[in-house]
């Protein structure tokens, strides 16, 4: 079972407060911020251990927060959110610290892996 | 490149988009006789200005020479013959001192003078002495002694008046020309002048005038100063008739007064240089002098040069290079035109050929980018409704049996369905638009062929169609992007089976290009297309098929990988008999 805090920072608001429900239910210590302002002050408040990510947000990039998360707290494990095609970016941001990306739509099960992994990479660091 | 006005009013228009093909073989056509045009004008204009200044330059040249030449001569003859007779007047006074005319009165003496005169002279005639009253006094020669009184002759008083007399020449006895040469002498005591008379055959001056004349002239006589002939010319008239040419000054465009400015002094002396006509008609150089001390003119005849042979060959000659100049400038020059018209005809056509890619690749590219923001915009929606359903379904699993909870279930599992379906559209179109890394690999197209067909062989066997294989073994394997090419064939193969519907024939073939590219053929025995649909095949969205069962991306998406790989597509159909694609590809690629 994943014991870790984790936040989504997803502009799209059904997208990430839904994620964010189906977590919960699995027992997951999970918040959802909506915009790129918001998420960073959850970062402060919530201390998570996994910040969910998405790439592109209306008032900050995803690259943005994820250079900030890196500065302040380089320990937090980065799983980004792309849509297709932008493999590319999601490359880029694991260039620039991030754990991992997924694709859009999201597989839960994928993602679930996903953050398993994440955790791991944190336990042996 | 800008060019300048005048050569792009020539250039054929090709940018302008001339629909009719035949108005842009004119416009080659015009291009190519323009630039003959002006490449001969540019070559023969200077040729033909060289050619006509040189000729003129020539003929100027030979003109001056010649009327030199003549001028030299005849300088030379008259001095010859001045000479010749200032000699005999001396002669003559040196053998008549005054004080010996009593010893010449005697005949002896003068026939003993006369004898040694004519062992120096052989052409002296006779010889007389005149006394102071003009009558003869003392004669040897043919003649008797007649006492002549001489006083009222002309030829008399001018002995007495100048001392000295030199006569025309006259046919005197036996029909023979001779000529008088006389000086008077003083008597003794001033008692008056007597004269001792000489007659000299014209032969001697005949000699003289034939010995200081040049070969190349056609005649040499002398005139006197009526114009009577004195000598025996060689071929223009004879002694005694009026110089032929006296009255015959041609006009003729001969330059004379021009290039004769170096020989001024000479023209003061009575000097008369023209062209002239013969009665033949032909045109001659005449040129005539006075002899100093004598009643006569020397008289040159030549042939102009400029209408001898010479000249007509040197015009020959001339004209024959510029005639063989001109065939070779338009031989070359017809090629060279012809020439860079073929060469830019090629260009355009390999320059519409690039545009009208260039079209497609823009209108892919743009129609491409429009898909993947749909897709993009779609994707956001779909991924809440692929959450909701999950929580949805993640809310069942938590929750007891109630009423309709597997039909539910059973829905919300075809809500997903529907999400991936359209996962893998939205998949497809931004994968239509997005730039993925190629992987190249070495790769077996025979095999990658049969592992295509191996996909499609249950659907085939299912429509009652025969897939055929003729594979070239020989085929190299080439370096490209296996799962890319795998989609191409699948792509076609797919639509080939469609086309065909049920009950056919697909012939797959390969073969090598020279080394250097092989060769895949997909034909089909299907119902085939009409023009307007091989034309638009390649176009994103258009589709043959129900709606609904094709996106219309297969081909242009098959299109667009096959340029990434560097290979290309062509397809052939009829109505009625069916569809080949070809598709070309490098055994070795760029991207490597």
């Amino acid at each position: 079972m994943i014991d870790g805090k984790i936040l989504i920072i997803d502009d799209e608001v059904e997208f990430a407060s839904t994620l964010c429900q189906r977590l919960a239910l699995r027992g997951i210590d999970v918040r959802d911020a909506h915009s790129g302002t918001e998420g960073l002050e959850q970062i402060e408040e919530f201390t998570p251990d996994i910040v969910i990510l998405d790439l592109k947000m209306p008032d900050m990039s995803g690259l943005d927060i994820l250079s900030r998360i890196k500065q302040s707290r380089p320990d937090i494990g980065v799983i980004m959110l792309t849509g297709h095609g932008s493999v590319a970016a999601g490359i880029e941001a694991m260039e620039k610290g991030a754990f991992d990306y997924i694709m859009k739509p999201v597989d839960l099960g994928e993602l679930l892996k996903k953050i398993e992994q994440a955790h791991e990479q944190r336990k042996k660091e | 490149m800008k060019q300048s006005r005048w050569i792009s009013k020539l250039l054929p228009s090709t940018n302008e988009q001339i629909e009719n093909s035949a108005d842009l073989e004119t416009s080659y056509r015009y291009f190519s006789k323009g630039l003959f045009i002006i490449l001969l004008g540019v070559a023969m204009i200077p040729l033909i200005i060289i050619s006509v200044l040189s000729h003129y330059q020539y003929q100027n040249l030979l003109q001056k020479n010649e009327l030199t030449q003549l001028i030299l001569n005849l300088e030379q003859s008259q001095n010859t013959i001045e000479r010749f007779v200032s000699k005999l007047q001396s002669v003559i006074k040196f053998v008549a001192p005054d004080d010996r005319y009593q010893e010449l009165l005697d005949p002896e003496n003068l026939e003993t003078l006369f004898s040694r005169l004519q062992r120096e002279y052989p052409d002296f005639a006779d010889i007389e002495v005149i006394d102071a009253s003009g009558r003869q006094k003392s004669y040897i020669g043919p003649y008797e002694l007649s006492n002549n009184d001489y006083t009222g002759q002309t030829w008399y008083q001018e002995v007495l008046q100048r001392g000295v007399y030199i006569s025309n020449v006259f046919s005197g006895f036996r029909q023979v020309p001779h000529f008088v040469l006389a000086v008077s002498r003083n008597l003794p005591g001033d008692k008056g002048l007597w004269v001792l008379r000489v007659t000299i055959d014209g032969k001697t001056l005949q000699r003289y005038v034939e010995t200081g004349a040049a070969s190349f002239l056609s005649d040499v006589y002398l005139i006197d100063a009526e114009g009577v002939i004195q000598t025996q010319p060689r071929k223009y008239g004879h002694i005694g008739e009026k110089n032929i040419f006296a009255s015959h000054a041609a006009a003729t465009r001969y330059n004379i007064s021009e290039n004769l400015v170096d020989y001024q002094e000479l023209l003061a002396k009575n000097t008369d240089v023209s062209v002239v006509k013969a009665p033949d008609g032909q045109e001659l150089l005449h040129a005539a002098i006075d002899l100093q001390s004598t009643p006569w003119r020397l008289v040159l005849v030549k042939d102009l040069y400029l209408h001898g042979d010479d000249w007509l060959f040197f015009q020959l000659r001339l004209f024959g290079i510029i005639l063989i100049c001109v065939v070779l400038m338009v031989f070359v020059i017809l090629n060279i035109s012809n020439g860079i018209t073929e060469h830019i005809r090629i260009s355009d056509k390999r320059r519409q050929h690039f545009f009208v890619e260039a079209e497609n690749a823009n209108k892919l590219a743009s129609i491409g980018r429009l898909a993947a923001g749909v897709a993009h915009e779609i994707n956001n929606p779909l991924s809440i409704i692929n959450q909701k359903t999950g929580l949805v379904m993640d809310y069942f699993s938590l929750t007891g049996d109630f009423e309709h909870k597997q039909d539910m279930q059973q829905a919300l599992k075809g809500v997903q369905q529907s999400v991936d379906r359209c996962k893998a559209i939205t998949h497809r179109l931004l994968g239509f638009a997005r730039h993925t890394d190629v992987v190249i690999e070495e790769l077996d197209m025979n095999l990658l062929l049969q592992e295509v067909v191996a996909f499609l062989a249950k659907e085939a066997t299912y429509n009652q169609i025969d897939i055929v294989f003729e594979l070239d073994e020989s085929v190299e394997h080439i370096h490209s992007d296996r799962g890319q090419l795998q989609q191409v064939f699948l792509n076609i193969v797919n639509n080939a089976i469609d086309a065909i519907g049920s009950g056919g024939k697909i012939v797959l073939k390969t073969g090598m290009i020279q080394e250097k590219e092989i060769w895949i053929k997909v034909e089909d025995n299907g119902p085939g297309m009409s023009r307007e649909v091989v034309r638009r095949i390649f176009d994103p969205f258009f589709t043959t098929k129900e709606t609904g069962k094709g996106t219309g991306l297969g081909l242009s998406i098959t299109y667009g990988i096959l340029r990434k790989l560097g290979g290309r597509i062509a397809v052939d159909s009829e109505p009625g008999k069916g569809t080949a694609f070809e598709i070309i590809l490098p055994i070795r690629n760029k991207l490597e």
